[in-house]
Parts: structure tokens; sequence; C-alpha cells
């Protein structure tokens, strides 16, 4: 389908305005502004500006996940370790930077000072990204089947730092800055600044870049990309090393916010981030997709999970809400496609 | 499958024969120096079939009475990744059967009326699946995703709010038959879950050897457009299978619900991991096309004494990262063996 999609869309460039990406991203920003407005309909207290906001601040981690995994995805591969790497840094920059002679085990860290922690700890985070890369891209080995392993090996190291619970004492006190810290005297925190950032230089790579241009040539045919001599595996090592600088900086943000390094963080976040991007018209078989669109997955989401909350369901339907969710996605996107391009 | 590979054997080198040797029975050699290993680390402070020891008979029914429900999937998942497809809903639809199948015997359905149900409950789990993956040609990685979500929605909502699983309490009682199944012995010391899970294995054994099912499966891996071409009917093929899949996570459902005594919404969560794991173990290919049933039920019998075993020797903590290290290292092994292959 996607293949279909796309040499529609070369074809017709000269004819049509829009291109079937931004066709897909206006249909997903529509189906975001509609369900906004038909959410605000049934649950009491919905419209209102700061919820607005909340829905995209409050999944700030999620959509910056979001936009490493959705490159990864449009080159073609999957990246589930983002979770566990979110994890993985966490934990690392507070066993870094714990003192040392601490009253028990989980309290005795490195003692190092805290760049220095957060330095080594994105260090980790990396290797995890090394380890995709040269799993995915010189073993070729099928990269769902890879970063399921990374996934559970980044939680797994998390695991053993954190003996299976956590660490949160003993640390000194800039460690909490960075998480909580307000931007430009106003309540916007760091760790939203920081995901408005990378969405804006994310879209400026995508839309600009050799880079960015590359990696949808890339999924969309890798044998014809390697036989017109771009080299594909530099390009997959950079953007799995992108994707786990991103997570492990995620990871540091959060265990700053909480001031603690807790190994079930970011758990289920590589799917939340996999469903986002799917809900923003990413296809699965690469080649195609936004990072705008991206992120009206991720608002379509918020306001599905947030909406069911307000209408007092219990939580437990979250679940069914995603799989409806992503299975209508899926179907609309597909069909509205075939029909623009028959 | 079986016999073709025999042909080939005769037909090689010496040093051929060896790779083919070791390619087919690597798997018993790790079992086997699996449980060396876990006995001999504890020699020093217990007899080797003393209590506490790897080798005591009651640790080691133990461990095959916990391992049903991985020895149940590990078969039917062998022949769907053959054929070249993956179901990541099996942990969800194993939560969801033993969730159906705890609410069944609380609410006084007899044992095999309820069996019944819940298998029937995971033909139609196999049917969604097959539907999504073949008639409406989403790719498998997101329509079993879809399902994951969709099962364990399902299985959460049927436990009442406030209650973390179904079990006894709130004027109903769970029958005393309900923790046989996957507890009492029948026969050598073993429940009858255990033995389902070996009657499976050898009718998927024999399925992929004799019948047309192995064969196509194995078709549809290789090279789907020529199975296509040759008069297969991939499509029907994948639904049959997904169909087992389902239907070996049902019984997987009822195992672990029994075992444990109640119907845990979570209580299947991972398992799409551990699958894949004793599938790659096996020495199954990803791309699909190869792969032997008996050698994934060896693979889950090495992860569990593994997983367990290991519970005496390093904290429980550890497990998460000896099961991520496997899979990966299994997937390179693959890779290696695989590679080899095409180079010679």
């Amino acid at each position: 389908m996607t293949v279909t999609a796309n040499i529609g869309r070369s074809l017709s460039d000269d004819r049509r305005k829009m291109s079937d990406e931004a066709f897909i991203t206006l249909l997903v920003a529509s189906v975001a502004v509609g369900l906004f407005l038909f959410a605000s309909l049934l649950v009491p207290n919905f419209f209102q500006l700061l919820n607005m906001l909340n829905l995209v601040t409050n999944n700030w981690a999620v959509i910056s996940l979001g936009i490493g995994v959705s490159f990864l995805l449009v080159s073609g591969n999957f990246d589930l370790s983002v979770g566990g790497i979110v994890a993985l840094s966490g934990v690392l920059s507070v066993w870094f930077a714990q003192a040392t002679g601490g009253a028990n085990a989980l309290s005795t860290g490195l003692g190092l000072p805290y760049w220095l922690a957060i330095t080594c700890a994105l260090g980790g985070a990396l290797a995890i990204g090394a380890l995709n890369a040269l799993f995915v891209v010189k073993f070729r080995i099928p990269s769902i089947i890879v970063t399921l392993g990374t996934m559970m090996l980044a939680r797994g190291i998390a695991q053993v730092v954190t003996q299976g619970s956590q660490r949160n004492t003993n640390l000194p006190d800039e460690f909490g800055v960075l998480g909580n810290m307000t931007m430009f005297d106003t309540s916007v925190k760091l760790p939203v600044a920081f995901m408005l950032i990378l969405l804006l230089i994310a879209i400026f790579i995508e839309r600009k870049t050799v880079f960015g241009r590359l990696t949808y040539w890339i999924g969309a045919n890798p044998i014809a990309a390697s036989l017109s001599g771009i080299d594909k595996e530099k390009h997959v090592t950079y953007l799995y090393l992108f994707s786990s600088l991103i997570a492990g900086i995620v990871g540091i943000l959060l265990a700053s916010e909480f001031k603690s390094g807790y190994s079930n963080r970011g758990t289920l976040m590589e799917f939340d981030a996999l469903v986002i991007a799917l809900l923003g018209g990413v296809a699965i078989a690469g080649g195609f997709g936004s990072v705008v669109g991206m992120f009206f997955g991720a608002v379509i989401l918020a306001i599905v999970t947030s909406a069911a909350t307000g209408m007092v369901l219990s939580p437990d339907w979250q679940y069914i809400l995603k799989a409806i969710a992503v299975f209508l996605a899926i179907v609309t996107q597909t069909w509205a496609l075939a029909r623009r391009n028959r | 499958m079986a016999q073709s590979s025999d042909i080939s054997q005769t037909s090689l080198s010496g040093g051929h024969q060896v790779a083919q040797f070791l390619k087919n029975y690597y798997i018993y050699f790790v079992l086997v120096g699996v449980v060396v290993l876990l006995s001999v680390a504890n020699l020093d402070r217990y007899d080797l079939f003393e209590r506490g020891n790897f080798l005591y008979d009651k640790n080691i029914i133990n461990i095959l009475r916990i391992s049903a429900p991985l020895l149940t999937l590990a078969g039917a998942f062998t022949l769907l990744m053959v054929s070249g497809y993956i179901d990541l809903s099996v942990g969800s639809a194993m939560s969801l059967s033993a969730v159906i199948y705890a609410m069944l015997a609380i609410n006084g359905v007899p044992f095999l009326p309820a069996f019944a149900l819940t298998v029937l409950a995971g033909v139609g789990m196999g049917l969604i699946n097959g539907f999504l993956v073949v008639r409406l040609k989403i790719t498998p990685v997101i329509a079993t995703l879809i399902t994951l979500s969709l099962f364990k929605g399902i299985a959460l909502l049927l436990v009442q709010d406030g209650v973390s699983a179904i079990k006894s309490g709130g004027g109903l009682k769970m029958p005393v038959w309900f923790n046989s199944y996957g507890r009492e012995a029948v026969w050598l010391g073993l429940p009858m879950a255990f033995w389902i899970a070996v009657v499976v294995t050898i009718a998927l054994v024999v399925a992929q050897n004799r019948s047309l099912l192995g064969k196509y499966a194995a078709a549809t891996g290789g090279n789907p457009t020529a199975a296509k071409l040759s008069g297969i009917n991939t499509s029907k093929v994948v639904i049959w299978l997904y169909v087992l899949v389902g239907v070996s996570a049902a019984l997987a459902g009822i195992a672990r619900s029994s075992f444990m005594s109640l119907g845990d919404p979570l209580s299947g969560d991972g398992m799409e991991l551990s699958a894949i794991l004793v599938v790659l173990i096996g020495g199954t290919a990803f791309s699909g096309g190869e792969g032997r049933v008996l050698r994934s039920f060896i693979g889950a019998l090495i992860i569990m004494a593994l997983t367990i075993g290991m519970l005496t020797l390093v904290p429980a903590y550890y497990q998460t990262l000896v099961i991520g290290a496997a899979l990966l290292a299994a997937a390179a092994s693959n890779h290696l063996v695989s590679r080899k292959e095409t180079a010679s």
C-alpha cells in the first residue's frame, strides 16, 4: 500500500497541490480536533485552554520518544527499546550521582559530580542504541526482535542496579533541578521546552535536510537506496543512536523530576510511542509519515484516554480504547489513501 | 522437511555432517549443559539429589508444573513463526483465557464445559488475529499489538474494580477441583496441564512432519509468492495457524489459572517475549520457512530451568537481564549459523 502511495505521489506531484503525507497529516489533525470537540460535549469542563495545553504537556515524554521512533519507522525499522532506556538512563544518573558511603547498598552511589553523572548515563543509553544498530545493521536480525531484547536488557540492568526497587536517597541538591525548572518566567517546565525544541528540530531535519529525505528513501525502497549509493547502514545506525539519546535524556529528566531512579519507569512507553506514530499516519512498512502527524497522533491518544477518565470509566478501559483507536486509524488511513490514489 | 534434510545429510561431506548434526541436536546439549551447571553450582551446600539442589525430584516436578503454559505455547508459536508471521497478543490471550476460565468455574460451571468454553474463546481470539492479518491486511506486528491491548483491556474489565484477580471472596468460592488440573499428580508426579502440553506438542510434531499444514506453513514462510503460485491457499494456512496459537494460549491460560488458583488479568504479561525467545533458542529462522516444534519445546524447558533454577543462585531481580541477554544471544547465534550456511 505504501509503495503504491509513494509512486502515486511522485507521479502526481506536479498535478496535485498536496502530497499524500500532507493529506494524511491533515486528516489526523482534523480527527484530533473533531475528537476534542466531541469529548467536550460529553465530558464536563473538557473544553478549556488549560486542558488543551495539558493534553500536550502531560505527554512530553512519550512525544519526545515518538520522534526517534517515528524516524526509525520511516526508515523501515522498529525501536521498542526506548522504554527500557528511559529506565536505564534514569537509574544510572541516580546511581552515579549518589554520594558514596550511604547507610545501605541502595543509598550508596559513585559520588560523581552531577554533570559527569548525566553524561555517563547518556553514554549508557547510547550503548544500548549502538547495540540495536549492531544487531539490526550488521547482523541483519529483524529490528522488532532485537529491540525487544535490548528493551529487556536495559530494564534488566536498571533492575540490577536498583535491586528491583528504586534509589532515591543521598542525592545532591542539584539533582532535582533539571526536571522541575521553569523556563522564561512562565510555568513551562524544562522537559516541555525540551520536547518543543526537539519537535522543531525534527520537523526541520525531516523537511529541509538531505538526511531527512534520505530516511524516506531508505524506508520506501531499501534496495534502490543501496544501489544509488546511499550508505544505508550508517544512516540507520545514526537513527538508532539519536533515538536512544532522546530516550536517555527523557530518562534523566524524569529521574530528576521525581528525584528517584525507578527501574519500572517508562514501562509500556515504547508501545505508546509506537501507537502515537501509527495513529499519526507513520507507515510501519517505512517510507511514509511525518513528525507533525505523530504529534497529532499523540493528541488523539491523550484525548481518548483523558476523556475516558473524565467520563469516569474505569482506567482499565484505556487498553480497549487504545486498541480501537489504532485499529480505526490504520483502516481509515489505508482506505483514504487508496481512495485518493485510485 | 525431515526427509529432505536426511537426504542432504547423506550426500554431504564429513565436516558438513558434523555441522548438520550440531544444528539438529545442539539444543539437547544446551539443555544438559544448563542442568549440569545448575546442579553443580549448589554442590558445596547440598548433595546432588538433596532437597535444595536443582535435581531434587520435587524441584524438577515443580519446575515442570510451572512450565506447563510456556510448553503448551511453544509448538503452535513455532509453526506460526515458521510461516513468517508473529503473534504479540499471546500473553494477553493467555490472561483473558485465565480470567474467563476462572469466572466460569467460580460461577459454578463444571470442569469440562468451562474448559471447552475457554478453548472456544481461544479459537475466537485466533480468528480475530487471523481476520485482521489476512482479510484486512494489517501488518502482523500491528494487528497483534492491537489485539494485545484489546484482550488485556477485556480481561481487566471482566475483573471487578477494586480486586486484582478473580478469586474466592464476596460470596463466591473457587470450586475444590479448580487447581487439580495444574497441580494434582496424574502420572509420574506431574499434573494434567503438563501432559496436555506434551500431547499438544506431539500432535504438532506429527502435524509438522506428516501433514499438509506443516508443509504449507514452511512453504508460506520460505517463499510466500511461490507458495501461492503453486496453489497453496496461504490465507487459510495463516488463519489456521493463528487459531492454533489462540487455542494454545487458551490452554496455557487454563494451566496458569489452575496452578495459581485465580484468574489474574496480568498473568500472561511478557509471555509473548518468552515465546519468541523459546522459538529463537530452538533455532527457528525469523525470516520464516524453517524451524522445528520439538526444538522449541526443549528451548522452553531450558528457559524455565534457567529462570527458576537461577533463583537459588542470584536474586530475582536478575531475571529480566538474563532473559534479555539470552534473547540477544539466541538471535546472534541464529544469525551466525544461517550466515555460515549461505556462505558454504
